[in-house]
């Protein structure tokens, strides 16, 4: 990498959108992290005004058990308020929305508030996280806020210094000024401020502005990936829900295939096997008719060329009813997935080997998904790789059946270009399995499979 | 006759030409897909035509769409769907389309020869040709709609023939009956389905569709 490579990134950072869009979120999310504080601030200071003995932390002396107690029970109940309410759901919404819409952080809502019932309502998952998203937002905010205040917004105050300073202090030579204090990130650390007294210093001030607005974006994409990372696991739907909606997911993809499994199927006997019985038929009603009645047959050639069409379209008719019923259920796969996988090994067009270390037998299902992942994997292979081998790998791990098919071709296999690899991952993700493909240009090609023994 | 044929599947259009040419019928053209049918029979004009319903490019019922516009545009032009799937919808679209000079076969059909060109002829002399299964299907359906259930079994079996496109003469030779009864079971079947005598239309079609709008 080159020095141009390193440095143009760094002088674009202010610059860029995403840098625009993570300090418009910091500067508009900023009253969430405010909300909780002052609602706290505000419910003790009224527990202990209602006591006559004011907020705990004006009154003389130490606050008294009564004063402690009522402050507790008021933060309490302005919590559970909070979250029966919905009131933490409908704060956090709008975060999440924000992070949608500026930081490109989609996140599923939650489902929806649960009953009117007081019991369900103090047990809503969402609600409680919601509540822990406003706490730690507090944290979170001002760090957001430091980030925006002081490397943007000191920043660019550094930088204008140099530009009225000679507007303000023209006064006449022996007037004594006192110098003009300059802004640093380092300024909380009781280090780095510093001041300027002449035009001159003036640059120092400009030089610190720049650097702190170079540095800006990269401490805002910080702090803002804390936020992110709060949104992430807080505002998201809990993760039995998101189990839930896997699970919704991955049943429409096991409906949809099978329905579409199902019209491939009747697609090929309509055009395959059936047509070829009518027309067996036909040649069959044409000899007859060229046969004539009785005695002796006014057609023999036409009829025995017809008759031998006919063998012909039986002989046809049965190799595709054998290839399909092959396609709905291979017997051999009756024998267990090991010989079934080899004997698709033995069949590859390129020359495969394979290894087994299944100790135990998969579910008929599952072997069947390994079976037909596995003849999908070589008949892709046959098609794009351009290898000379072939590995096939069947072991177990943690109750995991792992199916690895790897060629030594060229490499650049894509789920996303529709070589039936996305449709393999689909197949996969039904039974909680999953893909993964390492297929760098150039090659080699690895596939590995992995479902569930049982599912 | 002159026959232009539209069939997607190559062997079976090849072996249905010979057929027909085998009985001395002259095929114009023998084309794979709707849109060819329908420019075809613009060139050729032909008596008949034998179209296959599920076609290029989508395999839904093109061939049928194509039936309907053809006989709407060349009343002349008799239509014979032949299909590997005999759907009592269709029959009735293409019947309330055109209740004459329409036919709708199975392809299995084909086999008996005779029988075959025998339903060829009868659809382009402007009768009808349903399928065997169709009536199966019809008859095995609804009874109760517009006078149907009032049939007497023998009825039945004279409606199921005409549905299937049969002269009286037809009729009473395979019932192995004289022409009389059958002329009289046929008018009963009229008179229950209360079908007037008229000038204009077909009666033993309009009796086939009082079926088919029963189900």
């Amino acid at each position: 990498m080159d020095a141009a490579s390193l440095v143009s990134p760094v002088l674009r950072g202010p610059f860029t959108g995403r840098a625009r869009r993570e300090v418009a979120f910091c500067v508009l999310t900023l009253p969430f992290g405010v909300f909780i504080p002052l609602a706290g601030f505000f419910a003790t200071a009224d527990a202990g005004l209602l006591l006559g003995s004011g907020p705990p932390w004006v009154a003389d002396g130490n606050p008294s058990g009564l004063a402690v107690a009522a402050a507790v029970g008021v933060a309490a109940l302005l919590t559970v308020l909070l979250v029966t309410t919905g009131a933490a759901r409908r704060l956090t919404a709008a975060c999440r929305r924000l992070a949608g819409w500026l930081l490109g952080e989609r996140v599923a809502a939650p489902a929806p508030l649960p009953g009117r019932r007081l019991a369900a309502r103090l047990g809503d998952g969402p609600g409680w996280r919601a509540l822990a998203y406003l706490l730690l937002k507090l944290p979170v905010m001002l760090l957001e806020l430091y980030a925006v205040a002081v490397f943007w917004g000191a920043g660019l105050a550094n930088l204008t210094y140099p530009f009225w300073w000679q507007s303000f202090r023209n006064h006449p030579p022996g007037a004594h000024l006192s110098a003009v204090p300059v802004i640093t990130p380092f300024d909380w650390l009781g280090q780095g401020h510093f001041t300027v007294a002449t035009f001159p210093g003036t640059f120092a001030a400009f030089a610190a502005g720049a650097g702190m607005l170079l540095a800006a974006p990269w401490v805002t994409r910080a702090v803002v990936a804390a936020d992110r990372r709060l949104i992430r696991g807080l505002l998201s739907p809990g993760s039995s829900a998101r189990r839930l909606a896997d699970l919704e997911r991955t049943r429409a993809l096991a409906v949809d295939d099978a329905a579409a499994r199902l019209r491939r199927l009747e697609r090929d006997l309509h055009d395959g096997a059936q047509i070829r019985l009518a027309t067996l038929a036909m040649n069959l009603g044409m000899a007859k008719k060229k046969l004539g009645g009785s005695g002796a047959v006014p057609d023999a050639d036409a009829a025995r060329e017809l008759v031998d069409a006919a063998l012909q379209g039986a002989r046809d008719a049965l190799g595709e009813l054998r290839e399909l019923a092959r396609g709905i259920h291979p017997p051999v796969l009756d024998n267990g997935l090991p010989d079934a996988l080899a004997s698709l090994a033995a069949s590859s067009a390129i020359p495969a080997q394979m290894a087994c270390r299944l100790p135990d037998r998969a579910a008929p299902a599952i072997e069947a998904i390994a079976y037909f992942c596995a003849a999908e994997l070589l008949a892709n292979a046959a098609k794009h790789s351009a290898a000379s081998t072939i590995k096939i790998d069947l072991s177990e791990r943690a109750g995991r059946l792992m199916l690895t098919v790897a060629d030594d071709g060229r490499g650049g296999a894509d789920p996303a270009r529709g070589s039936g690899l996305a449709g393999l991952a689909q197949r996969a993700a039904v039974i909680d399995g999953s893909l993964t493909i390492t297929s760098p240009p150039g090659g080699p090609t690895r596939v590995t499979i992995e479902i569930p023994l049982h599912a | 006759m002159r026959i232009v044929i539209a069939e997607d599947a190559a062997l079976f259009r090849a072996g249905l030409a010979r057929l027909l040419e085998d009985e001395g019928h002259q095929v114009c053209a023998a084309v794979a897909d709707a849109a060819a049918l329908l420019a075809a029979a613009d060139e050729h004009h032909p008596d008949v035509v034998i179209a296959d319903i599920r076609m290029p490019p989508a395999y839904t019922d093109e061939g049928l769409r194509a039936a309907i516009e053809l006989r709407q545009a060349h009343p002349g032009t008799a239509v014979l769907i032949l299909s590997q799937y005999i759907e009592t919808v269709y029959a009735a679209r293409l019947l309330s389309a055109s209740p004459s000079g329409v036919g709708y076969l199975l392809k299995d059909r084909v086999a008996d020869v005779d029988e075959f060109t025998g339903a060829v002829t009868r659809v382009a002399a402007g009768g009808t040709a349903l399928d065997p299964e169709v009536v199966r299907h019809l008859l095995a359906a609804s009874r109760h709609a517009g006078g149907l259930d009032t049939l007497t079994a023998r009825e039945r079996d004279v409606l199921a023939l005409m549905a299937e496109g049969r002269s009286n003469a037809g009729i009473a030779a395979t019932l192995v009956l004289t022409l009389g009864t059958a002329e009289k079971h046929v008018a009963s079947i009229f008179a229950k389905l209360r079908l007037p005598a008229s000038e204009t239309d077909n009666r033993r079609v309009l009796a086939v569709l009082r079926y088919l709008q029963s189900l």
